[in-house]
């Protein structure tokens, strides 16, 4: 049986609202944006069908506003939501109020997010399932019971937040003395930033790599993968660059790490768009999180596997079952993505203001992902992400050349961005080689060598 | 940009002036202006040596916005007819449908022309089976209700033109 979805309302902004209003629009569903006054000028505004404001610049009152985002899409007669990333797009009351609403939630059921937003209850479930995992605990309640679970495992060990994620609420213990004052600072740091003090502990990979598996999955307990991303090139645990596939792998670690975030997916009864990550040192890996949502790197699986990702999304959420998605993907190519960011490119101070000359790259093999036009004001209240290059190329060393090729022809002026460090990035041989762990990019950065990448600005 | 046309644009219908903007922009033209009645738009090209080509709404105005046709100095004294930048504005702080009384059977809260205490409730916006009185946050006149009753509005959608107390 499935639901039919006639018009979606994008709770989002920026290029994953146009994104979807993309997807939609080629599906022939009808649009609805949904904005902040902060916004009011933006392309997702524009694109969409209909375009309902729904609160002041803070995201607080507005992107994150459950009432007023649910009021747009019953004032408009939506019968389907897309949550885009960031935002909403995790948290599980969000989901369930757009069910109980009687609208379909693009995405999976509210207790996938439940026990994958708990990265303790995260930890347990993949274990169960038989995912390896790193040496760890449950959530600790003192410092000795730490400080114990410590010298069962070895320093260094990482404490980690069990509502945190994406790299935010993790500290890197070297020394046990350190372990019982830091818990309690973390805790403490945990719960303002997350309104959970909840910290539990690991062993610390010193080299690793991260490395994340696509998965999709149908509401028929069907699942498949789309192959790895590898997204080690990182800044303050956040990814700067991606490509697809991983260079690090071999054809058996492929395999098997593919089939095992397979086997996780249908071990939790997952559907919709999925993401496992997992830690990769040497030739082992291990399960670090899930993401419940579709990422912002997901265009380079689009590149190598030449699957529309949002539109599957949207597809599988109507109940379809994975029909030709259903069968063993091959990668075909090499796919590699720079996330263009309104920031320093040496300090990452963000850098908002207004764009005053625009010229996006193009070619063959190449996609541009982005909501600037000349004019835009990049606001303060949000992401700094300005555009997504992607280039897609036969083999590796191609897809290089190519990016090398289009950030040279990208010209975004007025404000500041990290396009020179992008370029920089392409020439190091470190990265060149495909031997880079997630320490590669702040180990190794010249800020001089990067500003000289930075072209003359008018 | 340092100036939010929200702030001194005084029209009910946002959609309205996108859409004379876009007309604006299509045709190149430097100035657009149109009056219906009680409301009157001036688009204007608002650099035209800088070739920015930025469209600027200007407030509903009686005249010329300041600053922009006559290069008068500064300390020239601002026109007696100033009333117009004074209108205040009541604006819904909710998404919702606006509706004007609690029931079908009762009367509106306001009329035209209505003197209103500070709390006293304006009109109802509902939401997800939820209805959010909205009260008068200082004691006014209402001068124009300028929304139907049961109209959709989005939020910061202007509900009522009032004259400050």
């Amino acid at each position: 049986m499935t639901t039919e979805i006639r018009k979606v309302l994008i709770a989002n902004r920026g290029e994953i609202a146009l994104r979807v209003i993309r997807a939609c629009r080629e599906l022939g569903l009808k649009t609805v944006a949904v904005y902040s006054t902060a916004d009011e000028h933006a392309l997702h505004v524009r694109f969409a069908d209909e375009a309902i404001c729904i609160g002041p610049g803070q995201s607080s009152q507005s992107y994150l506003n459950i009432k007023h985002i649910i009021a747009a899409a019953e004032l408009t007669g939506a019968d389907a939501v897309h949550p885009g990333y960031g935002f909403l797009a995790e948290r599980a009351e969000f989901a369930e109020i757009v069910q109980k609403c009687g609208m379909t939630f693009i995405g999976p059921d509210p207790i996938h997010m439940q026990v994958m937003g708990d990265k303790v209850r995260a930890r347990q479930t993949m274990e169960k399932a038989g995912v390896p995992v790193l040496p760890g605990t449950g959530v600790l309640t003192s410092g000795a019971e730490a400080v114990a679970a410590a010298e069962r495992i070895g320093l260094p060990v990482i404490l980690k937040a069990s509502a945190g994620g994406g790299g935010r609420g993790m500290k890197i213990i070297r020394d046990m003395r350190a372990l019982p004052s830091t818990l309690e600072t973390a805790q403490v740091e945990a719960f303002k930033a997350f309104g959970c003090g909840d910290m539990y502990l690991e062993r610390y990979v010193e080299s690793p790599r991260h490395v994340e598996v696509q998965i999709v999955a149908d509401k028929h307990g069907e699942a498949i993968h789309l192959l790895e991303r590898e997204c080690s090139v990182q800044r303050r645990h956040q990814k700067v660059l991606e490509e697809a596939p991983c260079s690090a792998l071999s054809d058996e670690l492929r395999a098997a790490m593919c089939a095992t975030a397979v086997t996780a997916a249908k071990a939790i009864g997952y559907h919709s768009l999925g993401t496992f990550e997992f830690l990769l040192d040497g030739d082992r890996f291990y399960f670090m999180e899930m993401n419940t949502r579709v990422q912002v790197e997901h265009c380079v699986t689009e590149m190598i596997t030449g699957i529309d990702l949002v539109q599957e999304q949207i597809r599988l959420a109507t109940g379809e079952p994975l029909a030709h998605l259903n069968r063993e993907h091959k990668p075909r190519g090499h796919a590699i993505e720079c996330r263009i960011n309104a920031e320093d490119p040496v300090t990452f101070a963000p850098r908002p203001g207004t764009i005053s000359a625009l010229h996006f790259p193009g070619g063959f093999g190449v996609r541009v992902d982005s909501h600037l036009y000349t004019g835009y004001t990049v606001s303060p209240h949000y992401d700094s992400m300005l555009a997504k290059l992607i280039v897609h190329a036969p083999d590796r060393p191609r897809a290089i050349r190519r990016m090398r090729r289009v950030l040279s022809e990208c010209v975004i002026e007025g404000i500041s961005t990290n396009l020179p460090l992008h370029r920089w990035l392409l020439k190091q041989d470190a990265f060149v080689s495909g031997k880079y762990d997630t320490h590669f990019l702040e180990a190794t950065m010249d800020p001089d060598a990067i500003r000289a990448e930075a072209e003359p600005q008018a | 940009m340092s100036s939010d046309p929200r702030d001194h644009n005084a029209l009910p219908d946002l959609r309205y002036i996108r859409e004379l903007a876009k007309v604006f922009r299509q045709y190149d033209l430097d100035e657009i202006e149109i009056e219906n009645g009680e409301q009157r738009v001036l688009l204007r090209r608002s650099d035209i040596a800088s070739g920015t080509g930025q469209v600027m709404v200007r407030p509903q105005v009686e005249y010329a916005p300041v600053g922009h046709a006559a290069p008068a100095p500064a300390s020239a004294p601002a026109p007696a007819a100033a009333p117009v930048s004074n209108d205040t504005f009541i604006t819904s702080p909710f998404v919702g449908t606006f509706y004007r009384s609690s029931s079908p059977e009762t009367p509106s809260f306001v009329e035209v022309g209505s003197t209103v205490q500070r709390g006293q409730p304006l009109c109802i916006v509902e939401a997800m089976k939820l209805f959010n009185e909205l009260e008068a946050e200082f004691p006014c006149v209402i001068e124009a209700v300028l929304l139907e009753n049961a109209q959709p509005v989005e939020y910061g959608a202007k509900l009522f033109r009032v004259r400050k107390l």
